[in-house]
């Protein structure tokens, strides 16, 4: 950002009773240095997790979000990774931020995608895995999902907006129920839709319940079982993108 | 001369910086050893641990905190030191250095490197907690001087005796940034050679070198230009004084390509020290 935010004029009564003045500088304005860069340095921070929200809301009004954000959210970390993941719910909290449901969708997603960058790692399984199994009750699996998977579910298209915003095209808010999967393969981060009935069924799996469980949530939330293409592709694709990293069987 | 601890000198490093992995990784280039900002690597499993452990694998590497907070009044962070002291084993960190300041007070960070007044209760307070951490640690922990804005009404000595109490009460080792002094000296008036000729040499495994922003009344430490002349001539004075030893430049904002900031970093093979650079096993 190349604006310089402008934070609130330093009040500091009996500074100079503490503070040296500079042959230059008064002791309030040697103070005023450590103040004002202070807001640029959480600017600059929460400007690297919500790119996006800081895109649309343009840069004098995602300064004031994140002053009064940090306001009420200081860092209490030794790490700035930390700072923006109350950011989501503040931003739902602010009755007088314009299009705040979208932005708090745009602003789970772009937390999703931080999230899944700096989970630990851990290795997918092998491709074949599934298959080397063997003769096998398939309903009695249970899959163990990668720690880099995050499935999220939006009231607006922020999929296609972070899209937009990332080839610098032009994109406005399209209301939309849509659910993607955010996870990390091979040090990238990817987004990918899913249907609302492949979202359920996925975080049926992560939740740990067995393959025959998920059927049978699926059934009790949807009133069909999913075709066999369907869990083939849905498996097919999922183990291709890594999303497992092992397999147990029920006893 | 070298360090009371025979730490080896380096050579001429760089810092670990996002912009320029992909160079690293892909090219494999000549640098000595690498400075890696130890907050950025302590709870990622993501691409940066994976660039750190691969630049680990090839280079000599050292670890930079901003956030140990050495000069706090807030205890020590037990959490913060266990995963410093696992990083540090995991990249084999020749050393792990971090800046005499504090960062915060009541467990709020401002991610800043506040000045300590210098007087000899911060001086007690602070010396007790680098024997803490370097007890923790195994290793005696690099302490870095600070570049500042202010100067507190009680400090009752000057910065560089302050330093040089601390590392013999302490028993610590120094990371001198030359750019700092320059900084401070502008913003406080003193004259930075004194500083540079009262370092005690025996106490520094590392140099820091840097650019910054001139604002006419202050200097702000942006690292973010080249290094300016009276900055070089400083450490050319302090190298007279302590042989080789490890140097870097650190170059965080507007960061240009990895060669320029190489061929910057390559400048201070004309001012260090004749006395061959020691083989690292």
């Amino acid at each position: 950002m190349d604006a310089v935010a402008t934070p609130e004029p330093l009040k500091a009564p009996g500074v100079e009773t503490v503070i040296l003045p500079s042959k230059t500088l008064k002791p309030i304005d040697r103070v005023g240095i450590y103040h004002g860069m202070y807001l640029l340095r959480m600017i600059e921070a929460l400007d690297v997790d919500y790119p996006a929200v800081a895109w649309h809301l343009g840069e004098h009004r995602f300064q004031h979000l994140v002053a009064d954000y940090v306001t009420h959210y200081p860092s209490r970390s030794y790490t700035l990774n930390r700072l923006g993941d109350e950011m989501p719910e503040f931003i739902a909290a602010q009755e007088s931020l314009p299009r705040r449901a979208f932005l708090h969708d745009l602003a789970r997603l772009e937390l999703a995608m931080t999230q899944a960058f700096d989970e630990e790692e851990s290795p997918a399984m092998p491709s074949d895995a599934l298959t080397s199994l063997g003769d096998v009750d398939v309903t009695r699996l249970r899959f163990q999902t990668i720690a880099a998977l995050r499935l999220v579910a939006f009231e607006y298209d922020v999929n296609a907006f972070f899209t937009s915003f990332r080839n610098d095209e032009k994109a406005s808010p399209r209301r939309a129920k849509t659910f993607l999967i955010v996870h990390r393969q091979d040090y990238s981060v990817y987004r990918t839709p899913l249907t609302k009935s492949a979202h359920s069924f996925l975080a049926s799996l992560r939740d740990g319940l067995t393959v025959g469980e998920a059927l049978d949530e699926h059934v009790r939330r949807f009133h069909r079982t999913p075709s066999q293409p369907e869990l083939f592709s849905w498996f097919r694709d999922w183990t291709a993108a890594g999303l497992f990293r092992s397999i147990t069987v029920k006893d | 001369m070298t360090n009371r601890w025979q730490i080896p000198d380096l050579g001429i490093g760089m810092g670990l910086r996002s912009p320029h992995t992909a160079h690293i990784l892909t090219n494999q280039p000549s640098v000595d050893w690498f400075e890696a900002l130890s907050e950025n690597y302590m709870d990622t499993g993501g691409r940066p641990a994976y660039t750190l452990d691969r630049v680990a694998e090839r280079y000599p590497v050292v670890l930079h905190g901003v956030s140990l907070s050495i000069g706090g009044t807030d205890p020590l962070d037990r959490d913060y030191l266990r995963k410093l002291k696992a990083l540090a084993r995991r990249v084999n960190a020749r050393w792990v250095s971090d800046h005499l300041c504090w960062t915060g007070v009541s467990g709020r960070n401002t991610h800043d490197l506040l000045p300590l007044p210098y007087n000899e209760e911060t001086l007690r307070h602070t010396a007790e907690r680098v024997r803490q951490v370097s007890d923790f640690l195994g290793m005696p922990l690099v302490v870095e001087n600070p570049s500042s804005y202010v100067e507190f009404a009680s400090s009752t000595m000057t910065e560089w005796d302050f330093i040089t109490r601390l590392a013999e009460e302490a028993d610590c080792g120094l990371l001198c940034d030359v750019n700092n002094i320059y900084v401070s000296s502008f913003n406080h008036s003193f004259d930075p050679a004194a500083y540079v000729d009262a370092m005690p040499v025996d106490r520094i495994v590392q140099v820091h070198l840097a650019g910054h922003t001139n604002h006419g009344t202050h200097i702000i430490d942006t690292h973010s230009d080249y290094v300016i002349d009276e900055v070089w001539k400083l450490y050319a004075r302090l190298c007279e004084r302590t042989g080789n030893v490890a140097t870097m430049i650190e170059w965080d904002a507007d960061i240009p390509d990895f060669e320029t900031v190489h061929a910057e970093a390559r400048k201070a093979e004309k001012y260090r020290g004749a006395a061959a650079k020691v083989a690292y096993a």
